[in-house]
Formats: C-alpha cells, structure tokens, sequence
C-alpha cells in the first residue's frame, strides 16, 4: 500500500513538473529583443567597416524577409543579407518572415516577438501605437535627417503627438485596372493601341454592357464580401459629389452616409447590377485579392486598383504585361477623384536604437530609404529587374519621400527597365498628379464605416427592390452611433 | 483527551493521508485547469470593465459597467444575437436528427459496418477550416461553383447559394452538419448497442418492421441520450465562428454573423480586447445557464 502511495506521489510529482516545465518560456535567444543591451552607439547611415572582432551589439530581426515561395524576391534578399553581414558585424541578422495581420499581431507584442521592423498598414497607426506595439523613431530618423524627407502628409499619418512612429515604403493612389484582351474583344480600343476606357461612371456602365455583351465576361468586377467593398465605393461616392464624414474638428464626427450625393452614387452601384447586369457572378464572394484574380484570368475586364498591385493581375495571374492598362478613376458629376495611401515600416516596441538603425541601413540596401547611394540604386535596380523577370509591370512609383535626386534617380531608373507602353499609364499618373485629385481615406472609425457601406451594397447586389435611401440611412444611423459611442 | 476525541483525530488524519495521493494526483490538472480556464474567465470578466486598445492594463482605462451598455448598442449585436439562435434553430432542423437516423441506419446494417462507421467519421477528421473552404469551392457562385456545375448539367441557370436570401444560415449549417453528423451518430450508436438486444429480437420474431422497430425499441431507448446531444449541440452551434467566417464573411447585410465574429472583429480586427471580452462575457453567461440545463438533464439521465 504504502509503495502504491510513492508511485502514486512520484506520478503526480512528475505529472506537476511537466506541466510547470511546458509553461515556461523557451523562446530562443534570437526570437526576441528585449533582452538585449542597448547600443551605446547607434550605426550610422554610412555603415562603418567591418570589424569581424566586434563584439554583437544587437539582434536585426528582419519581419520583411519573403515568403520562401516568393523566390525572386528571396534571391534579392539574400544578396541584402550578405551585405548587411559584412558591414554590420555588431549586428546579428535573423531571417524573420511576417505577414502583418491583425489577428496575429497584439499577441506577438504581448510574447515580446515583434520583428525588428515589418510592414503594415496606412489605415494601422493608431492602433499600433496604442497598443504599444510600434516604437517612436524620431530621434534617430532625425539624426540621419530622415525626418524631413518623408512626404508630409504620409508623415503625419504615422505620427501621434509629434512623435513619427513609421516610415513609408510605397504609396498608391486608386486607379482603374484594365484587361486589354477584353477590351480587344469588344472593339474598344484605338488604332494606337490604347484603350477607349470611360472617363465617367456612365461611360463605365455603358462600356461594361458593350464587354457583356461582346465577350460574355464581366464588365466590372465589384467587391462586397468584406471592408474592402467599402473602401472601393467611398472613391465611387466622391465622384457622385459625397462626402462621407465631416470632422467636426473637436475630436468628434459627423455622418454623411445619407446624403443625396452617397445614395445617388449606391443606386448608380445597384443599377449596375440589376439594370445593366454587367457585374461578376456574385459580388459578395469578391475580395481585394478575387478581384484581381477576375482581371487577370479574363473573367472582368475593370477592376479598381492600385498602382502598387500591379503584379497581380499580370506576374500572379497570368495576364501578358502588354495586355493591362491603369487608367483614372472613372468622374462622376461631383469630380474625379483617388483614394491615396501606402504601406509603412514599423518598428518592433523593443528594438533598441542599434537595432532600428540596422533596420534602416537593410532599407538603404533595398532602395526604400532616401539615401542615394551606390547601395541604394543597386537596390533599386534590383527590384526593378525582378518585376521585369516576373511579367510584372515596371512603372514608377508614388515618391513618399521629398528628396528630388532620389525622385530624379528612381524615375531615371524605371525608365532604364521599362517593359509596358507608357501610354497605357499617361493619364492615370497625370490625373494622380493633377492638384486635388488625391485624397486619403475619410476620417472617424474608418473600418466601421467601410464595414457599414458593404452591408448596404450587400442588400442592394442581393435585393432588386432595396430601398437605398432607407438602407443608406440605417447605415448613417449606425455609423453615427459608433462615432458618438467610440469603444475603445 | 478522551478515547472518543482520539478517534476521531486518528480518523481524520487518516482520511487525509488517503486523500493526499488523490489530491496530489489531481494537482497538476487543477493548476492546468487554473491556468487556462479559470484565470482567463476571471481576467476577461475584469477587462470587460476597462477600455481601449490592446490588453496591458496600465494602458487601459476602468469603465465600470459601460461596456456592456455598448454592447447592446452596438448595431450588429442584435443582428448577431439573433442570428445566432437561427444556427441554433437549423441546427435542430437539419442537424439533430440526421445522425440519429445515421445510427439508426448503421446499427440495422448487417455487412460492412466497420467501412461504414469509418467512412461517416470521416470528415470529422478534416481540419475546420479546410472544410469551410471545401464547401465554399462547392457553392462557388457562377458557372465555374461545382454545384453550379451540376445545375448546368441539369439544364439551370448557376445560382448564388451563399448570397441567396435565406439560404445563408441552412447552407452553413448543412456544412457543419455534414462535418460533425459522424461523430455524434457513433454516440448514438453506442446508445444503441446500449439497449437490451433481447427487445429487438422480440419484436423482429413478432414480425416487426425496421422502421416500427426504430419507433418502438430505438427511440425510446435514445431519449435520454438525445436530450444530453440536444444540450451539447446548442452549446456547440452558440459558438459558431469559422464557418460563416470563411463563407459569407458574415453577410450579405450580417445575415449570417454570429457572436462570436462579433468577438473576433472586435479583438481581432479592431484590437479592442476589452469590448470582445464584454461580449464574450455575455456569451458565457448564456451558456452558463443552458449549461445549468444540460447538468439538470444529465443529473435526470443518471437517476434514471
């Protein structure tokens, strides 16, 4: 009995210690940064030369290493890595492939995993910086006096009370994307090769039902199964003249969903569907990525898009690079305008300035800093050579930073690897460029409105009858309830 | 000390040194227990008081009670409150009674009964999501949805199944029937095998049919099985997540979000933790009290 109660006792021993054993944290020494001294030096732009006896000073986790599937992109970075070796040998370099998302994201800072840098979202700041989970950077984008070459507006979207948190890598500005094939099919193009694409939202429905009819594809890819829905149609409804939230400038906002400008624009959206039926099968099953596998395979001949996505539709699905076009958002009779944002660097909250700098000086290498160097144009070159051996198209991009011999040298560059004929792309860069036409997403809970909007474009693709008024109302109603009783 | 106290000192003692291989036993369960059901309950029922984004306290502010006033403000609460007995209420329609009969069916077979217990536990097997996409490939709206396809052959027109009115919740619920329909019939089964066999060969010798036989000796048998299930099946679809996720993302117009989407937009999406804490909270209450039912139940099936 008694050697029964030891068993049972050592059982139950071990039984605790492998469960306190499996709580305890075993994350290796590389995974995380906390732990790590501070640099009593921060690198400096111009890496210094390479001591291969300098003791390690920090740990580089690079959260914008790609996908082992995405191999050109890989080859590119290897080549990063082997330079950044040899010139920081105070720094140890950790392959770290992140995808930001937010489901993933507030646990990794919780566990202290947040890479070193990685990139997110234009609409994420706030929320980033609130949960602590993006460091301030200002002190050393000033000494390297990269403060002042970020694009002023891209700068205040990522900064909170004066502190920059993020620094851009592109920007975009909606467009409208095109499958020439389609075109081609309906007899919609000039005898220069480019395409008679609509310059307004009725030309858009009307060129639509001539690709129907003619090609038996769709006219128009809509997206409606998520918040992307929203955030396409509030460029929609700046063109019928709406203007969706008004900061009232006292920290609260005021709804506009159901003005007669935003329900004209939603009855021209449900007329697109039930009158000229020139939409895809079921545009509640689009999302941003569908819509760009429905360009590219030759299922919709226009999509709205963006003009640092233009790899999908070509590289990743298929579509010759002669064979796509960006054009200007379609104008509407309130104007024409894009819908401008990008895609930001961040930085983990518990990088140490050693290992930001690091992080900085990768970026040169990648010729996404504004710092022109042999580096940096390397760099460039190599990412535009990348887009050529893909099929994707090499078009230049929106500056986010003000250096104008960077600007001047990225421009000289993509000219250099050009593959497409520029005059598929003339008028959107000159309506993108023209003074007003940009504008960033509305202000308030942004998520929350578009979220509302795709409710009501779901009703009105689903339901021929659909009252749009009393739905675009509902939809202020709700809106204006979240505004007036924020949760968080 | 009289002889009396002494004994009963001697027996407590006793009682204690039997107990403490039991307890020491139990230990590591009650601390993994403490560690991942008790002291998260008690921590969201805390955060579920406080406001803002992310979960460190200190950058968090105390709110009382308000979180739960927004709840019910909130404009997809009562759309997913609501939604979430229609899962309910098709689940019992579609999803109660299809491995009952399956048992039913399985336990009157003579040949291949192994394959066949297989073969219907089968998609129990298959990670969710990667059925949700399955089934979202099989309703794919337009000409190229296997469905749609099968319509074509037919000589109909493709239809929308997912965006159809009306059809979003059954669709769902067909899907999650059709994953989880093979476990509960082995349940069931086993229920069966439960029942004296000596009724069934009294009834086949007096010439009753399978169907009379299910209805008289099998049903009766099953009841209080059934109500365990039916419990267990409430508490089950409560917390419906991925599928309407995958599927419908919710739609079309919230025809098919569910609490606990509300849950995931709310801390997944937003980061505000502290707001699907508050709803998450409100869910267990809920099924606290169909869990007090499903005891009461159990307790019934016991004494019986």
């Amino acid at each position: 009995m008694k050697k029964m109660k030891a068993l049972c006792l050592i059982l139950a021993l071990t039984m605790l210690v492998f469960t306190v054993s499996s709580c305890t944290s075993t994350a290796p020494a590389s995974a995380g940064s906390a732990d790590t001294p501070p640099a009593e030096t921060p690198v400096s732009a111009a890496p210094p030369e390479s001591e291969p006896e300098e003791q390690v000073t920090g740990t580089f986790i690079c959260g914008i290493w790609p996908a082992d599937t995405d191999y050109v992109a890989l080859q590119q970075h290897l080549v990063y890595e082997a330079i950044f070796n040899a010139e920081h040998s105070n720094i140890e370099f950790v392959r770290f492939y992140y995808k930001y998302a937010t489901d993933n994201f507030l646990p990794m800072v919780q566990a202290g995993t947040v890479p070193t840098i990685f990139e997110s979202w234009f609409t994420e700041p706030a929320k980033l910086i609130e949960s602590g989970g993006a460091r301030d950077i200002t002190d050393i984008l000033n000494e390297r006096g990269w403060a002042e070459a970020i694009n002023p507006s891209i700068k205040e979207l990522l900064s909170k009370d004066g502190k920059i948190y993020g620094i851009p890598r592109d920007a975009y500005a909606l467009g409208l994307g095109l499958n020439l094939e389609l075109f081609e099919q309906a007899g919609l193009m000039n005898a220069d090769g480019t395409p008679q694409y609509p310059k307004t939202w009725e030309e858009l429905a009307a060129a639509a039902k001539k690709i129907k009819d003619e090609t038996g594809a769709a006219g128009l890819c809509l997206l409606a199964k998520d918040n992307a829905g929203g955030w396409h149609w509030s460029n929609i409804a700046w063109a019928f003249g709406a203007n969706l939230v008004t900061d009232n400038g006292d920290g609260t906002f005021t709804s506009n969903l159901d003005s007669a400008e935003a329900v004209a624009a939603m009855e021209y959206t449900k007329s697109l569907k039930w009158e000229y039926d020139v939409l895809t099968a079921d545009p509640l099953s689009e999302d941003w990525g569908t819509g760009f596998t429905q360009l590219g395979t030759g299922a919709a001949a226009m999509y709205i898009m963006a003009n640092d996505a233009t790899e999908q539709p070509t590289a990743n699905n298929g579509l010759a690079v002669d064979k796509f076009a960006l054009v200007p958002v379609p104008a509407g009779p309130g104007g024409q305008y894009s819908l401008s944002g990008g895609t930001p660097y961040f930085f983990g909250a518990n990088a140490s300035d050693a290992e930001v700098n690091a992080a900085l000086d990768y970026l040169i290498l990648m010729g996404k800093a504004p710092v022109l160097n042999d580096l940096s144009i390397a760099g460039m070159k190599a990412g535009n050579a990348t887009k050529v051996s893909m099929g994707a198209p090499v078009i230049q991009r929106f500056p986010c930073w003000t250096l104008q011999e960077l600007i001047d040298k990225e421009n000289e560059i993509t000219a250099e690897f050009s593959n497409v004929n520029e005059a598929l792309y003339a008028d959107y860069f000159k309506a993108v460029t023209t003074e007003g036409n940009l504008r960033l997403e509305e202000s308030g809970q942004t998520q929350n409105m578009y979220a509302e909007l795709t409710k009501v474009l779901q009703e009105v693709l689903t339901n021929s009858d659909a009252d749009v008024a009393a739905l675009m109302k509902t939809a202020d109603e709700n809106y204006q309830s979240m505004l007036d009783n924020p949760t968080a | 000390m009289t002889a009396g106290a002494r004994g009963g000192n001697l027996q407590k003692k006793n009682r204690i040194q039997k107990n403490i291989s039991a307890w020491a036993i139990m230990l590591p369960t009650l601390v993994l227990f403490a560690f991942f059901i008790w002291e998260p309950i008690l921590e969201s029922i805390r955060l579920s008081t406080y406001r803002g984004i992310g979960v460190d306290f200190s950058r968090l502010r105390f709110v009382g009670l308000d979180n739960y006033r927004l709840m019910f403000i909130d404009p997809n609460f009562k759309a997913a409150l609501s939604n979430t007995f229609i899962y309910i209420l098709w689940s019992l329609i579609i999803g109660f009674f299809v491995p009952l009969i399956m048992a039913a069916l399985i336990s009157e077979t003579a040949h291949l009964k192994s394959a066949i217990r297989v073969a219907i536990y089968f998609p129990n097997i298959m990670p969710g999501l990667a059925t949700a996409i399955i089934w979202t490939f099989l309703f794919r709206p337009g000409p190229t949805g296997v469905l749609n396809i099968i319509l074509g052959w037919l000589g109909l027109a493709p239809f929308n199944w997912l965006s159809a009115r009306g059809w979003t919740i059954p669709l769902i619920i067909t899907t999650m029937t059709w994953k989880s329909a093979g476990s509960t019939a082995l349940i069931y089964m086993a229920g069966i095998a439960g029942i004296n066999p000596e009724l069934y060969e009294a009834a086949t010798i007096d010439g009753a049919k399978p169907m009379r036989r299910f209805w008289h000796i099998t049903l009766p048998g099953l009841l209080s099985l059934g109500k365990t299930m039916l419990i267990l099946q409430i508490i089950s679809v409560f917390q419906v997540l991925y599928e309407p996720m995958m599927m419908t993302n919710g739609g079309p117009n919230n025809k098919s979000i569910s609490m606990m989407m509300l849950v995931y937009q709310y801390a997944f999406r937003d980061f505000n933790y502290a707001m699907g804490t508050t709803i998450s909270v409100f869910i267990c209450l809920i099924l606290a009290v169909l869990t007090i039912i499903y005891f009461a139940l159990t307790r019934k099936v016991s004494n019986e």
